[in-house]
């Protein structure tokens, strides 16, 4: 899988806002089951943060896969291309 | 702060076997559950724990239903958290509107207040408030009082303040019949042996009555105007009496049409209705500081004890 770069971080500059006690690297393969505060609520909160930063928008099904960075900017790269 | 390390949940007790049940049919549930609970203390646990024995009695053998029912609502709201997240808005404004999709669906009502009976314990901040209403509203009565409730729910505050030492009559009124043979069968399922008057009366048409103590909780955010609604509050109760009110901040639901941003506009709305503020609590969403919730604009419940001045005049 292939990751702009730039995507990639602003995506993480975003998860960092909503998972603050998170402490460990931000890397694409991070996933949702790593992360304590990431859970189904943040999930939504954190697909219409992306959906506004990028100005996209994802479908139910979409959101309800966005469980790991690496994802996510994939899926935000097809949206903007 | 990493997942997949040692589960903190409560191990013994009544809860103990709620929690199992709950996950049992809601396994996505457990790291939300986690959170939960693990800075729990043993006073907050020891509170749950009294919780969770009525809330078992009320499920009445039937704990797995209520468990999937909770497991329906945490869905269903998560729906109104994406809309929400992405309007800036609830859903619905109008009475009219949620009265066709949720107040007359009767199934989907039977749904929405099971669910929300579990939410008491898997919700923090509906622990917290039930919490102030017993340790701080209750205690701080005179020696003899009356008491109403206006839209009782699941009838669990209605208890407590029949429960309670010099509670000489306890009222309930509710504009859905449906609702108050919940309550009524809530309170049979607790062996509550005093009378409760359950009246089916909207508070805007009631008539001319005072109490001591009145509790409001989780109503005011479904109402078009919770202005004139807490005005009424303030002339049904009697001078020197007190109002326990409680709204939800930023907190979508099938059936929330007042949208309020901080715990501040609720305070200011009781304050404006009349009340003397004698004391708030404000607590936020399960896992979430008060500053985080702020921050994100996630819901936060203000709790608001108000006590209408002796010397004051009705609107």
């Amino acid at each position: 899988m292939t990751i702009d770069n730039a995507v990639f971080a602003k995506l993480t500059e975003i998860a960092r806002t909503l998972f603050d006690e998170y402490q460990g690297p931000w890397t694409p393969a991070l996933r949702s089951e790593d992360v304590e505060q990431w859970d189904s609520l943040a999930t939504v909160q954190f697909a219409v943060m992306v959906e506004q930063a990028f100005n996209i928008r994802f479908s139910t099904d979409e959101i309800v896969r966005l469980d790991n960075l690496g994802a996510i900017a994939s899926i935000v790269a097809q949206k903007k291309a | 702060m990493f997942k997949g390390q040692a589960v903190t949940f409560p191990s013994c007790g009544v809860i103990k076997g709620l929690l199992e049940t709950q996950l049992s049919v809601f396994p996505a549930h457990q790291s939300y559950l986690h959170r939960r609970f693990q800075d729990a203390g043993d006073v907050e646990l020891a509170f749950v724990e009294k919780l969770a024995t009525l809330i078992l009695k009320i499920t009445d053998g039937r704990a797995a239903s209520y468990a999937a029912d909770y497991r329906w609502l945490a869905e269903t709201v998560l729906e109104e958290e994406c809309e929400f997240r992405r309007t800036g808005r609830y859903r619905h404004s109008s009475f009219d509107e949620v009265e066709k999709i949720v107040y007359a669906d009767r199934a989907f009502m039977t749904r929405y207040m099971n669910g929300l009976l579990l939410s008491q314990l898997w919700w923090r901040n509906h622990t917290e408030v039930m919490r102030f209403f017993c340790d701080v509203f209750l205690p701080g009565k005179v020696q003899q009082f009356t008491h109403l409730e206006i839209g009782p729910g699941h009838g669990l505050f209605l208890y407590f303040a029949a429960a309670a030492p010099g509670c000489t009559a306890v009222t309930g009124w509710d504009v859905s019949p449906a609702s108050i043979d919940l309550v009524r069968n809530v309170h049979r399922l607790l062996g509550l042996t005093r009378p409760v008057a359950l009246e089916l009366i909207n508070m805007f048409d009631a008539p001319q009555q005072h109490f001591d103590s009145i509790t409001f909780s989780e109503v005011l955010e479904h109402l078009e105007e919770p202005s004139l609604a807490l005005r009424t509050i303030f002339n049904l109760v009697k001078p020197g009496g007190r109002a326990f009110i409680n709204a939800p901040v930023n907190s979508p639901a099938p059936d929330h049409i007042s949208l309020f941003r901080t715990p501040e506009d609720v305070v200011a709305l009781v304050r404006d209705a009349g009340f003397e503020i004698e004391q708030t609590l404000f607590s936020p969403t399960t896992g979430a500081t008060l500053a985080r919730a702020r921050k994100l604009s996630l819901t936060i419940s203000a709790a608001v004890i108000g006590r209408k001045p002796a010397n004051a005049h009705d609107h």
